[in-house]
């Protein structure tokens, strides 16, 4: 009876989107492939397709997640409760912290029956534990079609086994980026006091703090200004120090190496002759004393502590790093002591490639043991979370409930919000927002259904929101209306037919990952001490360090990344 | 009647038909032992099959009859890595450092507490003592790296009041003092808790031998040296033998909290070079190899220790 | 008969004694503000309102007063069974682990035993190898330990470290008192159980801290074995999730974060829950503490 009800109200919800995609373009088609434009900018859907009928008997699959998901609910949530009665699936999770505990999932021979195994896929896969899924998906996942669409060809494993055995469900489809938040920032009220100057390069980055710090080497507490504190705290010193090394010299983010885009070669970062000169700057700010000498020492609650007390000029640094020093900042009233966010290159010849597109990158995603039974209602379950109806459910809830449609558009009452901000953990335990995005491939922000509403419930518009009166009226000083329109934006470039390599599952036990992890001690000793140096040393530590890096096979590891990069654009471009 | 310690010869007993009669004979002990060795054996012993991992490539999901066997191969990269020498000397030094800082004086506080007069003052210092056992590292780690900074940071400011430094020492990013730092947060830490074995200890000795010490005119330096510190004597050797045993053990977790990029090459001990190396990055064999070479280390070390102190005190654990 | 020398006359050198005394208190007195202070400085982050402890600068009391902290920790339902779990396993723990490890440290105590040397050696070895973290689960699977309430007794219920330390005691009490008790007819369980157990009072309390402590703290063997069966959780594992639930991802490449804020940092959690998870052991403590820290009334019994 329930069944009926709730199969009825599906289809009729189906019926409503059907009727207004009709209304908008194009014709409905049962069960075909569609195609999905590429585009890296706000997407519609042209159709929707239905599901034929879904065997929905009770079943329960065992699932083994890799990252902690601790509101998780046993599917009492209101979304999992709304699952279960449409597929008849509950799902017993385990969950795993840390690799250890997803090896030993792996050694143990017996597997759970869906496995989220992040960068350890390749255990399961290696081992034959999990499902080619090719097949199942071509009958049973048109809707997985659907949110993949160009990018069938990044699901596959590799050159020598092009099968599928990942359903990625980590990287959304299209995300676009609504904002800058990294990596150079400077305090508003220095920007102000310097009449607004254009901020191109470092030196211009440089300028406006020593100008600053000159007037003001006190704040109004008392506490001595700062022109540049870094946090060198573990992973941390790769976003703060040596991260923008690449980011100020013309390359995108593709871990610790660059990619040359013609040849594919790969090259460790740090060797390349434009990212000495960013060193060399941040060594002559630490030399006339702009830079905060505890960079490379304090901990990472030193630091957003001093940013909170406003003492900091300029943060190399992105902006989930510090963020709560910047709320406590707004909340003692101090927003001129807040930061905006720039693109800073290190001179005028390269241009800054931090939005150049990768495409839909695969990566984590779902696997399925080969002792599953009936695997062919698990993809029926990803295939409805596929669908725009469960892309709705598992970003908005259910309507009526978390969201209401006025006038055709989405919105989220105020006191859900509320309870959204304020008692997120509760929230998500009992709506089930937030809890099954890792679970279900899915679109990624900016992406909108053929309601012309967005999938997800980020949308460029709440970015305004979240401005502060200060921001925006540095922004206007700027003529921008957002920090990310002082950058060029992913229309100028194309995307990068390798995506990303950082996200390049490189094995464990390959050469290339055991010369990384020697090479890594060595770069986070010698970056720091080159910075700290006389610079009348820098060139002399510098060719040491350079030396070092070839000593312990860095051209190997080159020469390693090289293949890789070069296997996966031919695996992506589909020969 | 005196107390007979150790190594006076065995009471009584006459060996008749040898071995089996002894047995039956003893009986109870062995009932009383027999099922915790097998329990011993299970959880300990049988997993350590787990070490032919060392000579494999091993690859999790597969079975054992399905991995590639390598040899020596992972204990030879082990040894010609520079770097695993640099851990070990780094190991070496701060666990010797920690051993004789953390059995002087958790001893010497644990005899000066027992000679408080007031019972309430003596409770409540023990109890307030081992407080920072239970503050996690991630927090002290903080609190040394704040106290030590330059910007602001308490033994800074006291030394600058004293006039015995005219700049502020970056003590946290000096090297030198690295090993230092680590040995004396870890007394702060733990001298409490570790005190707390050596009270039990005192507590069994005998009151009247102060009293008769007392009778002599021997002072209280006297008492602790005669009475106090033989009577824990025992338990001092068997505590020292085992930790001598876990000498390249120690964890990692202080010296990397308390690490940062400026220290790295004296801050990097052998079990997080494992960690780095090992499992997380599901090289299981060759953290496995390490692991070998943790347990022969520390088995030597052992049978060593316990000679020694056997020859000298007459005190062992074998 | 035996009074403590706190209170015996003082003969001769009392002016030393003084001067000893007098030292002993002053330094007791630096001890306990030093090792006082992390404490007091965890208890006033944890009562510390988060956006105000991030500027930083807090020492032992609170700035902004809040018990924000404490209510998002006990608002997680988790937590109850957790609580019960915990002190289960702890009662349980503590004392199969006291009688295993006393029961052991008796019998290699005597000299006379056959197998002394050999189950010494078999034990001594066992607290330096371990077979491995993949060897260990494949055993607790095949024992069918896994998602069981026994697998937090079970494996650990031998520890060699007690077994000597419980020996090293017994050793220091006079063999006279066992050979009395064989004459009166005494076997050797007998003599273990109404002989000797009743005078390890000290060292049994020590044990049973130790015990106690390790059970009470520990969360990874619920992560590894448990992790499916919420009816066996413990309370650190609960309190862990409540860490992770106010902990962003640190993985942000590839996302916008426009709900970043939390109310509550996870820096404040932390503090927070290192008091809630000290707080029952200190609670407990002076009931253990009262056999190792005597006024000396209490020794080795004379025959």
């Amino acid at each position: 009876m329930k069944r009926k009800i709730l199969k009825g109200t599906s289809l009729l919800l189906a019926n409503v989107m059907l009727m207004s995609a009709l209304a908008a373009c194009g014709s409905s088609k049962d069960k075909e492939e569609e195609k999905q434009p590429e585009s890296t900018g706000n997407g519609t859907t042209t159709n929707e397709t239905t599901q034929t009928a879904v065997d929905t008997t009770p079943i329960t699959y065992t699932m083994l997640a890799a990252d902690p998901s601790p509101d998780w609910n046993q599917m009492q949530d209101e979304i999992g409760k709304q699952i279960t009665a449409k597929t008849g699936i509950t799902l017993k999770m385990d969950f795993a912290t840390d690799a250890n505990k997803v090896s030993l999932v792996a050694a143990s021979g017996e597997y759970p029956d869906i496995i989220s195994a992040k960068g350890s896929s390749n255990l399961f896969v290696d081992a034959g534990a999990v499902l080619e899924l090719s097949d199942l998906i071509d009958k049973y996942g048109p809707n997985l079609k659907k949110v993949y669409g160009d990018y069938w060809n990044r699901l596959k494993w590799s050159t020598d086994d092009e099968g599928i055995y990942v359903i990625p469900t980590y990287d959304g489809v299209n995300n676009t980026y609504f904002d800058a938040g990294g990596a150079f920032s400077l305090q508003h009220q220095a920007v102000e006091e310097a009449g607004y100057p254009q901020i191109k390069t470092v030196k211009d980055y440089e300028t406006i703090i020593a100008d600053y710090v000159a007037k003001h080497p006190k704040t109004a507490d008392g506490q001595k200004t700062l022109g540049l504190s870094l946090l060198a705290d573990d992973w941390r010193i790769m976003i703060s120090v040596t991260n923008p090394a690449f980011q100020a010299t013309g390359a995108s983010d593709d871990g610790e190496v660059y990619i040359d885009p013609k040849t594919y070669r790969a090259t460790f970062h740090y060797r390349r002759p434009e990212e000495k000169e960013y060193f060399r700057w941040l060594n002559h700010m630490n030399d006339i004393g702009l830079l905060d000498p505890e960079s490379f020492v304090q901990k990472e609650d030193q630091y957003r502590a001093k940013i909170a007390q406003g003492r900091v000029v300029g943060v190399i640094d992105q902006k989930w790093g510090f963020q709560s020093a910047i709320d406590t900042l707004k909340k003692d009233g101090k927003p001129g002591a807040t930061y905006g966010f720039y693109s800073v290159q290190l001179d005028d010849s390269t241009v800054d490639h931090t939005f150049e597109p990768t495409g839909f990158m695969g990566g984590y995603g779902l696997m399925i043991s080969k002792d599953a039974k009936n695997p062919e209602r698990i993809i029926q379950l990803l295939d409805y979370l596929a669908s725009d109806e469960g892309q709705v459910l598992i970003n908005w809830g259910i309507e009526g409930k978390h969201y209401s449609v006025n006038d055709g558009k989405r919105i989220i009452p105020q006191d859900i919000q509320d309870q959204k901000s304020n008692d997120a953990s509760n929230f998500r335990k009992t709506t089930g927002i937030g809890l099954w995005n890792n679970y279900a491939p899915h679109y990624g922000d900016g992406m909108q259904d053929s309601t012309g509403n967005y999938y997800t419930t980020n949308f460029p518009e709440q970015i305004q929101k979240t401005y502060t009166d200060e921001d925006k009226k540095v922004l206007a000083a700027y003529g921008k209306s957002t920090w990310k329109d002082f950058f060029p934006s992913e229309k100028d470039f194309a995307a990068k037919p390798w995506g990303a390599a950082w996200n390049l599952p490189v094995p464990s036990d390959s050469d290339a990952n055991i010369i990384y992890n020697k090479l890594t001690p060595i770069v986070r000793k010698r970056i720091p001490e080159i910075i700290l140096s006389k610079p009348s040393e820098f060139d002399a530590k510098w060719d040491a360090f350079m030396a070092e890096l070839e000593k312990n096979d860095v051209k190997k590891y080159e020469d390693e990344y090289t293949k890789y990069i070069q296997e996966r654009v031919a695996l992506w471009s589909g020969k | 009647m005196e107390a007979i310690t150790n190594h006076t010869k065995k009471p009584g007993g006459l060996k008749r038909n040898g071995f089996w009669f002894k047995m039956l004979q003893q009986k109870y002990l062995y009932l009383m032992s027999i099922p915790f060795v097998i329990w011993v054996f299970v959880f300990s012993y049988l997993p350590i099959w787990g070490w032919t991992m060392a000579f494999q490539k091993f690859r999790p999901a597969r079975s054992f009859w399905d991995q590639d066997w390598v040899g020596f191969k992972h204990f030879v990269d082990l040894f010609s890595d520079d770097r695993f020498f640099l851990v070990m000397r780094n190991t070496l030094a701060m666990s010797f450092m920690s051993l004789v800082a953390g059995f002087t004086i958790p001893i010497l506080f644990a005899v000066l507490l027992n000679e408080l007069r007031n019972q309430m003052f003596k409770r409540f210092v023990q109890t307030v003592s081992y407080l920072p056992h239970f503050v996690s590292w991630v927090v002290v780690a903080g609190i040394v790296t704040k106290m030590l900074s330059i910007d602001g940071g308490v033994i800074n400011d006291i030394l600058l009041g004293l006039n015995l430094i005219d700049k502020p020492i970056q003590f946290m990013g000096e090297p030198h003092y690295f090993w230092s730092i680590v040995t004396a947060s870890d007394v702060w830490k733990e001298m409490g808790w570790n005190t707390i074995i050596y009270l039990a200890a005192i507590t069994g000795i005998d009151p009247e031998q102060y009293e008769a010490a007392r009778v002599d005119g021997a002072g209280r330096w006297r008492q602790i040296w005669h009475i106090t510190l033989p009577g824990v004597r025992t338990t001092i050797s068997v505590l020292l033998i085992m930790s001598i045993g876990h000498l390249i053990q120690i964890g990692f977790e202080k010296q990397f909290l308390l690490g940062n990029p400026l220290v790295i090459d004296y801050s990097e001990v052998l079990d997080l070079y494992a960690l780095n190396n090992g499992i997380t990055q599901n090289r299981y064999s060759f953290g496995t190899a390490i692991s070998i070479f943790n347990s022969v280390v520390s088995i030597i070390l052992l049978f060593v220790a316990n000679g020694i102190f056997k020859r000298v005190t007459k005190e062992s654990i074998m | 008969m035996t009074r403590s020398p706190s209170k015996s006359k003082r003969f001769g050198t009392s002016m030393n004694d003084k001067l000893f005394d007098g030292t002993n208190v002053i330094v007791m007195c630096i001890v306990l503000i030093v090792t006082l202070y992390p404490f007091l400085n965890v208890l006033a982050i944890s009562l510390n309102d988060s956006n105000d402890t991030v500027r930083g600068g807090l020492t032992i009391y609170p700035r902004a007063f809040t018990l924000k902290n404490y209510e998002t920790i006990f608002a997680y339902q988790g937590l109850v069974t957790g609580f019960y779990i915990s002190v289960l396993r702890t009662a349980v723990g503590t004392l199969l682990g006291l009688l295993s490890g006393s029961m052991l440290a008796f019998v290699l105590a005597r000299t006379d035993f056959q197998a002394r040397k050999f189950v010494s050696t078999f034990l001594a070895l066992t607290m330096y190898v371990s077979g491995g973290i993949i060897p260990v689960y494949m055993l607790m699977r095949d024992l069918h330990l896994m998602n069981s309430f026994w697998v937090y007794i079970l494996p650990g219920l031998v520890s060699a470290f007690n077994v000597f330390i419980i020996r090293s005691f017994i050793d220091g009490l006079p063999y006279a008192l066992q050979e009395s008790a064989k004459i009166d007819g005494a076997n050797d369980f007998t003599i273990y159980w109404r002989v000797i157990l009743p005078l390890c009072k000290p060292v049994l309390a020590t044990i049973a801290l130790f015990l106690a402590v390790g059970q009470w703290n520990s969360w990874f063997d619920t992560y590894l074995y448990n992790g499916s069966s919420p009816s066996l959780t413990t309370l650190q594992y609960e309190l862990t999730k409540v860490l992770q639930s106010t902990t962003n991802s640190t993985d942000y490449r590839g996302k916008n974060i426009t709900d970043l804020v939390t109310s509550v940092s996870p820096e404040s959690i932390k503090m927070a829950i290192t008091i809630v998870v000290s707080l029952p052991i200190l609670v407990i403590y002076p009931f253990l503490q009262r056999y190792f820290v005597k006024g000396m009334t209490l020794g080795a019994v004379k025959s």
